[in-house]
């Protein structure tokens, strides 16, 4: 009995330690590391094929998906149990307020009044300086101004555990995908480009409505290529004013902007719509649609032979005998540097990959155009969009944002703000006159106790012997 | 205006800018040499023109910002260009304001101006000035907010770092001397205190550069975090940086212990900002911060 008393002793003075918060901070850092040093979410036989070190231990210890092993969940339960009790082991002592803390500042001074002088006088000072009485012993008097930043330490590591828990709520219920949406076609919540990553409590039912993308646009911004040389001795030679920065003549597209019109049909009715951007999702029913991305297939031509195929991927094309790469389709609005406004005619930048890899520009093929390559023709005949959306369904998120931001607004007040509490112990001399012990204790960046000492220093100046 | 002249003018300004900033590299590079002939010949008004120099040219690096803001019409930290150019700014304007009490220790300034002038060495070096149009994952309110805050604590455990490493090498030096680097033994407790203290400081900021990156990606990408290597390297200067404060609260580890966990601090939150991106590309790990680089 003693001995499990005895254990239980031990283990409650673990997890109520500091150090195993460091310990336990330190293990946290060495998966960190690891999950940046090998590529998380690869497969195992991927990294093997790409030269990857190490594929039994990599295999053993799950490093390629660190952050989901169940030696990491060890880790980061031990420290939210750590964290749990360290803050239940101090509040119990900061109720109690069984601290013993050494003054900032101590000070013994002399002083030609009476007991009850003394204790007016500073009475006098606590009210004068805004402190709050907080106790009064037989010679001791202690005040207080600011709120005791244990209790902010308390409530900060308390909001800490709530974030914890804003966590596990994520990792139960979360449920997230990608949704390609083609214009006018009513889609289900349902993953499309990847598997959907589900949490062990997300209910397994897709959503009861279905989401349609009315219109997708997008927008550019045109600039041109930098003249900016590569090497430094050029560079330097710009510094020097013997060159100048210059614009060459090749045009740059930059993305301003894409935007999805959406709807959201329950029953084939209407009941919700919403144009939403990147930065700027819709929310509908706990779910949130995110503007991720966009797709485009190309639809050629070359002697009467249609084909489609997407940009921005190799393709070896029989008819011509080489490997073509469509890049850069551009369409939408094109906002120019003098403050003009265009719509873009519909391109695609077309490149030739040769054997080494290395790709040559062929030029822009413009929409409805043809260009001619070794006599033969290819066309560009049309073109459809799809808008990449991804979907998340995360009750924990909400939890975590209010705990996240109590957490930081409360660590900004322990850090910033300012906390005093002053001990005066009064003790009688012979012949009407008394020494006052002072010790001044203060937290907190802003708080100054060399200040409060001079301004003690003043208020009782005139009774103080040398 | 046509579009040709808008360019033209662009381009001039640009050239006007990158000059400005060469000047802004060299003269960070002469208060770090002259802090480190302060050192070595220890004279008494050693720390004085290092000071005066750093004065005037964060007067001239704030007028570079501010034209970078006119060129771009935008905050002036969105390629790695920018952000080292910032860094480098705000690393300066934090020494200065922290170092009043400290003028005549010549180390911190020595450290603080030599990665100032690295770090806008290796922007005009190494990186295109081009001012490109945001993105539009980083068109939000938080890209300012979060941007400002996260190298403002950056900037703050540099200047601790600083501090921290000056207070190592004068205990060491002090138990042979009675003066060592501008401090006397009496003195080496309130500047380690000032180290602690920017810490301190810079943590809720740190914590509120994760919290906000972390808001952003939620609206931007739809994911609060997904382990890309930036976000982690965050975590670890993070976590680091808590141990360090942990460790204060251990009386056999508030000396060394503490000091090493600072030093180890301000590794970490290099590579969050630059390692990250080096390490990325060696590894060919992807990360959604690539923008940055």
């Amino acid at each position: 009995m003693r001995r499990a008393e005895n254990i239980k002793r031990r283990v409650y003075r673990w997890f109520s330690s500091i150090k195993t918060s460091v310990y336990l901070f330190a293990l946290l850092v060495v998966f960190y590391f690891v999950g940046t040093i090998f590529p998380q979410g690869a497969d195992i036989e991927r990294y093997a094929e790409a030269g990857g070190r190490f594929v039994e231990a990599v295999r053993l210890f799950g490093l390629l998906d660190v952050f989901h092993t169940p030696l990491f969940y060890l880790v980061a339960v031990l420290l939210l149990v750590n964290l749990s009790v360290c803050t239940w082991d101090r509040f119990q002592r900061v109720r109690k307020r069984a601290w013993r803390e050494s003054p900032d500042v101590e000070r013994r001074l002399s002083l030609a009044l009476s007991y009850r002088e003394t204790e007016e006088l500073l009475e006098e000072f606590i009210k004068k300086q805004r402190f709050r009485l907080i106790s009064r012993d037989e010679d001791t008097l202690t005040a207080e101004k600011g709120i005791y930043y244990r209790y902010l330490t308390l409530l900060y590591h308390a909001g800490i555990v709530l974030c914890f828990v804003g966590f596990f709520l994520t990792g139960l219920f979360v449920k997230e995908g990608l949704l390609i949406l083609k214009q006018g076609e009513p889609t289900p919540i349902e993953s499309q480009m990847m598997p959907e990553i589900r949490g062990w409590l997300a209910p397994e039912e897709p959503p009861r409505f279905k989401i349609q993308l009315d219109e997708f646009r997008t927008e550019y911004i045109l600039s041109r290529k930098l003249n900016y040389p590569e090497d430094g001795l050029s560079r330097l030679a710009i510094a020097l004013g013997w060159q100048d920065i210059t614009y060459t003549e090749e045009e740059r597209f930059y993305p301003k902007d894409w935007f999805s019109k959406l709807r959201i049909l329950v029953n084939g009715s209407t009941v919700l719509e919403k144009t939403i951007e990147v930065n700027d999702p819709l929310r509908f029913e706990g779910y949130t649609f995110y503007q991720v991305g966009f797709e485009e297939k190309l639809k050629l031509k070359i002697n009467d032979k249609v084909f489609t195929l997407s940009t921005g991927r190799k393709k070896n094309i029989e008819e011509l005998g080489k490997t073509l790469m469509f890049t850069g389709f551009r369409r939408g609005t094109l906002f120019k540097p003098d403050g003009t406004v265009d719509e873009i005619r519909p391109f695609v930048t077309l490149k030739e990959v040769k054997e080494d890899g290395t790709g040559v520009t062929l030029g822009r093929l413009h929409l409805g155009e043809s260009m001619e390559i070794d006599g033969k023709s290819l066309r560009f005949e049309g073109f459809e969009e799809t808008s990449i959306l991804s979907y998340r369904y995360d009750p924990g998120v909400t939890l975590l944002w209010y705990a996240g931001f109590f957490v930081f607004a409360v660590m900004s007040l322990r850090c910033l703000g300012r906390w005093y509490m002053l001990r005066f112990r009064i003790d009688e001399e012979e012949g009407g006159k008394t020494t006052l012990t002072v010790a001044i204790h203060c937290r907190g960046l802003m708080a100054d106790s060399q200040r409060v000492s001079a301004l003690l220093n003043t208020h009782l100046e005139r009774y103080v012997r040398r | 205006m046509s579009v040709e002249d808008v360019l033209s003018r662009g381009a001039h300004l640009l050239t006007v800018e990158v000059r400005l900033l060469w000047a802004v590299g060299i003269l960070y590079m002469v208060a770090a040499i002259l802090s480190l002939y302060g050192l070595i010949t220890a004279t008494h008004r050693s720390g004085r023109m290092p000071h005066a120099i750093l004065g005037f040219t964060l007067i001239l690096h704030t007028g570079v910002i501010l034209l970078r803001i006119f060129e771009t019409g935008r905050a002036p930290f969105q390629t790695l260009y920018e952000s080292l150019s910032w860094f480098s700014f705000t690393s300066a304007v934090t020494y200065l304001f922290v170092s009043r009490r400290w003028r005549r220790v010549g180390l911190p300034c020595f450290f603080v101006t030599l990665i100032a002038s690295c770090a806008i060495f290796y922007a005009l070096l190494g990186r295109s000035p081009e001012a490109k149009p945001l993105s539009p994952p980083l068109q939000s309110w938080w890209f300012e907010w979060h941007v400002v805050v996260a190298f403002s604590s950056y900037a703050v455990f540099v200047v601790s770092s600083a501090f921290e490493a000056t207070y190592l090498i004068a205990k060491r030096l002090l138990k042979t001397r009675d003066y060592a680097l501008g401090l006397a033994p009496e003195e080496l407790k309130p500047f380690r205190t000032m180290a602690t203290k920017l810490v301190i400081f810079g943590f809720p900021m740190l914590t509120f550069g994760i919290f906000s990156g972390a808001a952003w990606a939620n609206e931007a990408w739809g994911r609060y975090w997904g382990w890309d290597p930036k976000e982690t390297w965050s975590l670890i200067t993070w976590t680091v940086f808590a141990m360090y404060l942990h460790a204060q609260s251990v009386p056999r580890w508030r000396e060394n212990v503490a000091s090493t966990l600072n030093l180890l601090g301000f590794v970490c939150m290099i590579m969050t900002f630059l390692g990250v991106n080096w390490l990325s590309k060696l590894l060919g790990i992807p990360s959604l911060h690539a923008y940055a680089v």
